[in-house]
């Protein structure tokens, strides 16, 4: 393959790091910060619409 | 599309170039620097400095706080917003950081930016508040104030009183506490009695008959002369006067009452031997013998051993500030304490204290509540004057 030439070149290993300081320093940190927020976003409105405000321990 | 795709490609194969000890470390690395930031964050806009950042804050509750026990007090321990706002379990707190995109929104939008229409909203946004103190049982009280660490030996006889109860019911604190960091919403009568204000205007156009009863609709302040410019002390409300004369928006009135001869005798009392206040003299006028009359003297309380007079006091006052009967006042007074004490528990009856006893009793609980000062005067006469001192057949 064409692909599998130039992954072994410097091309390739250029992409592979900016790929994966991509996925480590932003990616995943934005999902995660997306997922801990939609968490919260969905107790809020269990919360509004469900369960009522927080109680003991809740 | 291109970049994602060779982003994909480059993704789902497994690394040639980088070796999987450094992609272990640096993925390690990154794990531990973004918790640590992210619980940073977290904490910074738990900080009042981040809360009164924006000026709704700063220059309404931020303000309020500020002369309250949880500003300044003699422990030097103080709260600050987040203590008693944010929850502090992670799910509640988390869910309440979501919840703040409210406040962000308001904050662009300028819901409550100004002072009158924070005043607007202000109950809407207490009661948020208190229905989650409600749920939570003031969970974030709690943190600080433990029913199990309340030593009631330590507690003034008042208090006690009131928290034992609360602490075997598991009562929330905000149930009676309320206002106790901010202040309360007017609609809850803060600054206006809307019954009492109405007597008052009442009183205003009540004609007054020379050498007829009366009684004060309101606290009053004494003249020694007719133009009202000497003053000589205060008549407070519901006390019975004698109109000796009008002349123009003047009365000179005549105030029948007891006082203790100690001291200045500068206090005058509504009956003998009993702690229920007419009015307060200046020292001057107390020992004045052309104003005050004296019809009985060294009348002994034996009680407290303390000789007592009858006395009649003469001086001016304003017109318009008296009622022909004390009933629509009582009727005032009684449904105020009502209210206002059931809020946290039953009320005592008041024949259920004597006159005496009342004070104390009133002044160990009136903090809890929103009444005006002259409302206070009100219902403690009122409480005083129903006491088991004047109530038939009451213990």
């Amino acid at each position: 393959m064409a692909e599998g030439k130039s992954e072994s070149g410097s091309v390739g290993k250029r992409r592979e790091w900016l790929a994966f300081l991509f996925v480590v320093a932003i990616g995943v940190p934005l999902l995660t910060i997306a997922v801990v927020g939609g968490y919260g976003f969905v107790v809020w409105m269990l919360q509004v619409f469900v369960l009522g405000p927080p109680g003991h321990g809740g | 599309m291109k970049i994602i795709a060779i982003l994909w490609n480059t993704l789902k194969k497994p690394p040639v170039h980088i070796s999987l000890g450094v992609i272990i470390i640096v993925s390690f690395l990154a794990g531990i620097v973004f918790w640590g930031g992210f619980n940073t964050a977290m904490e910074y806009t738990n900080t009042e400095k981040f809360c009164v950042s924006c000026h709704e804050m700063e220059d309404n509750v931020y303000q309020e706080l500020q002369s309250t026990v949880h500003w300044s007090n003699r422990t030097g321990v103080r709260a600050i917003c987040s203590d008693c706002h944010v929850p502090h379990d992670w799910t509640a707190k988390i869910a309440r950081k979501m919840q703040a995109s409210k406040e962000v929104w308001g904050a662009i939008f300028g819901t409550i930016d100004t002072p009158e229409k924070f005043e607007a909203k202000r109950l809407e946004l207490a009661q948020h508040e208190w229905s989650r103190f409600k749920a939570n049982g003031s969970l974030e009280c709690r943190s600080c104030h433990d029913y199990n660490s309340m030593d009631w030996d330590k507690m003034s006889d008042e208090a006690r009183r009131f928290m034992e109860p609360a602490a075997e019911r598991d009562q929330s604190c905000v149930d009676c506490h309320k206002g106790i960091a901010h202040k309360l919403p007017d609609q809850m009568g803060s600054t206006k009695d809307p019954m009492l204000a109405r007597l008052v205007r009442e009183a205003t156009s009540v004609s007054l008959d020379e050498g007829q009863q009366y009684y004060s609709a309101k606290s009053v302040d004494l003249f020694t002369d007719s133009e009202l410019t000497e003053r000589a002390g205060v008549l407070q409300v519901a006390t019975e006067v004698n109109i000796i004369e009008t002349r123009g928006d003047s009365v000179r009135l005549e105030i029948p009452a007891w006082r203790k001869e100690k001291g200045f005798g500068r206090v005058l009392y509504e009956d003998f031997g009993q702690n229920i206040s007419s009015a307060v003299l200046d020292k001057e006028v107390a020992q004045n013998d052309s104003l005050i009359e004296v019809r009985e003297t060294e009348v002994v309380d034996d009680m407290t051993g303390l000789p007592w007079g009858n006395v009649d006091v003469t001086l001016w006052a304003e017109k318009g500030a008296y009622l022909e009967s004390r009933d629509a006042l009582w009727e005032t007074a009684g449904q105020t304490y009502r209210d206002a004490c059931s809020v946290c528990h039953t009320e005592p009856a008041p024949e259920h204290f004597d006159a005496n006893t009342w004070p104390a009793m009133f002044s160990g609980m009136v903090g809890f509540t929103n009444l005006s000062a002259g409302t206070q005067e009100l219902v403690l006469k009122y409480l005083q004057m129903h006491s088991s001192d004047y109530v038939e057949g009451a213990h």
